[in-house]
């Protein structure tokens, strides 16, 4: 496990080396990509050059792999030791040779037509890995821990009751013998939480519940016993610092998503980060970005760890462009607000007080007669991967300008069926998408590269200069990294809900990327 | 009429509607009166913008008179709850508990009891005039006529007869979805105008009105301008007098695919 521990700070502190991995016993291991985005910093930045601004105009597909099932691919591959190991949804996992193409083995939970996914599709976003083993979820509610040489299964440990609304699609992250699993639920009126298993034996080591019960902290938040439903759900994963062994973990919406008249208050532990002791569990600090959410701004978006000079004093960083539309620069050793400014439009707030409250605008909130607000409820980024580049100081964020008019409906709770109390009108026509490059310092925009939608593809930045993202409309390209401007494109014939990759394969960098139901990897002509 | 136009109600987080299990919804009490105000009243909110304020049609159909997909109580809380697939209608399961679902039905059904409304104009006066003014030029009806504007063959099951003539006399207001009017200023100054037949990051193809295709890759054009509220359909405020406008929606109503 050192192995792995060793590459994240490595690819934390260097932008210019890479670490030289074995995982297994394989003779080939180098450029790996061990963990969904990419380090523990969740930069999803790869310290690989050899495809640059110079020549990634001659980048080419090596092949495509289509996996069990159908429907968007929404998975980040790992890769290890020459196999890319990839997911599809509902839950499956393959493991593809990355000199063929061709699939070594297949595994695919079956998942019955009665299984519950209130509120996101029925997919699955990739898998943890350490050694030998890898973890999934299950949008049935477990986590199942697999042989990465045969897909055999090792143990299959219980999450969440799917039959109120529990699913498992994140990837699950593994620290230390530790697997950490988020769980999805947020609009059937879960209460959120984290939890650790051993590694080894799948034995659960602690949960952390995201929404306070009566007399713990932030309890005043929550009135009567809104609490229990209260929402807060952990469905995308999480960022480590292994320095100060602090787990950094965003939570979702408090519910009823839209209408929150039984939740006066707070809903403390709701739109959040989180920064949790890893041995333990237990919450060093928090910070809120939306108190009383009634628009369903998550804040699950990917946490980013970063060194930067901020105020004239080099600081450890967690910055989050968020789905309310705010950039957030906070102290990620105690929480502290250190910055906060829009870089989308929004309707919705005056600006972020000296403690990073948002100043909000009357008359807002979701109403019977519908409520025109900036960003829309799918927020102004959602769970698409940002990239931050060591190189530039830039955080890419993939964005989404459009606003909905929202409404609030009556609500009453019932196992297993949407706890939300509105809807949302969406202004399709007048909405668009963009690559923004942010300062990560100020938070200023140093470039934007418009998309025809609101996007879904995360983004990957590179040593070699470049960002690769991609379209609703199935482009998958590359942008210089300083500039926004295009180099290089290449249609995938499906919509791009997924975040890219890359890896090196006997000295031979390669770019992944899924679209539609397929992976693509892409490589320079040998 | 609001400008509805294309945009689609979209309910929560609720991206693949048509993956989700069976209702499970009960059909429930006899209809009384305050279930018909209390389902009028979330009806008004959320309904009425694609059906019209007492289900008169707009966006979507018309709901006065014999419903195309329901008989009874039971279907019309079925459809509410899990939309119909292959058409505009969205599941409500999200923003609506079952009773308010079960209310806004009876609502609905009690519109449906009401006398059918009758069509001011004569669908086979209008039929005349569908053909005299060439509407086949642009629109498909059963197989037949051209390319250029949305196919009508469905249109009366679709659509509701105040957005049928709103969509004759201000064609502008009632823009269908997927026929935006762009204009392409290529390199050396010619403008290209017409509908865009679909986009990407990096190309656009666009549909003259001589039905030509262009296929034009963006980083070659000096600019693309997107009218969202333009359209290649005239008008015919003044080419049609009010008496043949009501003809002509009679026959657009009539229009409700093969039996």
């Amino acid at each position: 496990m050192k192995r792995l521990f060793a590459a994240a700070l490595f690819v934390l502190g260097s932008a210019t080396v890479f670490a030289q991995l074995k995982l297994t016993e394989s003779p080939t291991a180098d450029g790996q990509w061990l963990m969904y985005s990419g380090s523990y910093a969740s930069h999803r930045f790869s310290p690989l050059r050899q495809i640059s601004t110079d020549n990634v105009a001659r980048l080419r597909p090596s092949w495509v792999y289509q996996p069990p099932g159908t429907g968007a691919l929404e998975s980040t591959p790992l890769f290890a030791n020459g196999i890319l190991y990839v997911t599809a949804g509902p839950t499956a996992v393959s493991a593809v040779d990355v000199r063929s193409g061709k699939a070594l083995w297949e595994w695919t939970r079956p998942i019955q037509s009665s299984v519950l996914n209130l509120g996101f599709p029925r997919v699955n976003r990739g898998v943890a890995m350490l050694d030998n083993t890898l973890f999934v979820g299950t949008l049935d509610g477990y986590l199942v821990a697999l042989d990465a040489r045969s897909g055999v299964e090792r143990w299959t440990v219980h999450v969440g009751e799917n039959p109120v609304g529990h699913s498992v699609t994140a990837a699950p992250l593994v620290v230390d013998n530790k697997v950490i699993v988020g769980i999805s639920g947020g609009e059937a009126g879960i209460r959120g939480f984290l939890d650790a298993y051993d590694a080894k034996t799948g034995k659960q080591l602690w949960r952390y519940w995201t929404i306070p019960s009566p007399g713990e902290p932030g309890s005043d938040s929550w009135p009567a016993d809104s609490w229990v439903h209260g929402g807060g759900a952990t469905w995308l994963t999480g960022s480590y610092d292994p320095e100060l062994k602090l787990l950094y973990w965003g939570t979702g919406n408090p519910g009823p998503d839209w209408n929150g008249d039984s939740r006066i208050g707070d809903n403390f532990g709701t739109s959040s980060v989180v920064a949790l002791d890893v041995e333990t569990g237990k919450a060093r600090w928090s910070f809120q970005f939306t108190p009383h959410d009634v628009h369903d701004w998550d804040a699950n978006q990917i946490p980013v760890l970063v060194d930067a000079e901020i105020g004239g004093r080099q600081r450890a960083l967690l910055v989050m462009a968020n789905r309310n539309a705010f950039y957030y620069a906070l102290d990620r050793k105690t929480g502290e607000f250190l910055l906060g400014v829009p870089y989308a439009k929004q309707t919705w707030a005056k600006g972020l007080d000296d403690r990073g409250r948002p100043i909000l605008i009357p008359g807002m909130d979701p109403s019977e007669k519908g409520t025109l607000v900036y960003p829309s409820l799918q927020g102004a980024t959602n769970w698409a991967s940002p990239s931050y580049s060591p190189m530039t100081g830039l955080l890419y964020v993939p964005v989404r300008e459009m606003g909905s008019v929202y409404y609030k409906t009556a609500v009453e709770y019932r196992p297993g069926t949407y706890y939300t109390g509105g809807s949302e009108k969406r202004l399709d026509e007048e909405s668009w998408g963009a690559v923004r490059a942010l300062d990560v310092r100020t938070g200023k925009q140093a470039w934007d590269f418009a998309l025809p939608t609101p996007t879904w593809a995360g983004v990957m930045s590179t040593a070699g200069g470049l960002v690769f993202s991609g379209s609703n409309e199935g482009n998958f390209f590359a942008l210089d990294a300083k500039t926004g401007k295009p180099l290089w494109q290449f249609q995938t014939g499906g919509p791009i809900r997924s975040g890219p990759m890359s890896f090196a394969m006997n000295g031979r960098q390669h770019v992944a990327v899924a679209g539609g139901h397929a992976l693509f990897v892409f490589a320079l002509p040998e | 009429m609001p400008r509805a136009r294309t945009a689609l109600l979209v309910l929560g987080l609720l991206l693949h509607a048509s993956s989700f299990s069976v209702a499970q919804t009960r059909t429930a009490a006899p209809a009384n009166t305050t279930d018909v105000a209390a389902g009028r009243k979330v009806f008004d909110a959320q309904c009425a913008w694609c059906h019209g304020t007492d289900g008169t049609g707009g966006t979507g159909p018309n709901l006065q008179g014999k419903l195309a997909h329901a008989t009874d109580l039971k279907s019309i809380v079925d459809i509410i709850t899990s939309g119909i697939p292959g058409t505009e209608m969205p599941s409500f399961r999200s923003p609506l508990t079952e009773r308010s679902i079960r209310q806004t039905a009876t609502y609905v059904r009690s519109l449906s009891r009401g006398a059918a409304r009758t069509t001011a104009g004569d669908a086979q006066r209008g039929a005349a005039l569908y053909s005299s003014n060439n509407c086949g030029g642009c629109h498909v009806v059963n197989g037949v006529g051209g390319i250029l504007g949305p196919e009508l063959t469905t249109i009366g099951a679709r659509r509701g007869p105040p957005y049928l003539r709103e969509a004759v006399v201000t064609p502008e207001a009632t823009h269908p979805p997927g026929y935006l009017v762009v204009k392409a200023t290529t390199a050396d100054g010619q403008d290209v105008r017409g509908i865009r037949v679909t986009e990407d990051v990096f190309w656009i193809h666009v549909r003259d009105a001589a039905g030509t295709v262009h296929a034009l890759e963006k980083s070659k054009l000096q600019r693309v301008e997107r009218d969202l509220t333009a359209t290649l359909m005239p008008s015919y405020a003044t080419r049609l007098s009010s008496a043949q406008l009501d003809d002509l929606v009679a026959y657009l109503s009539s229009l409700r695919g093969a039996k």
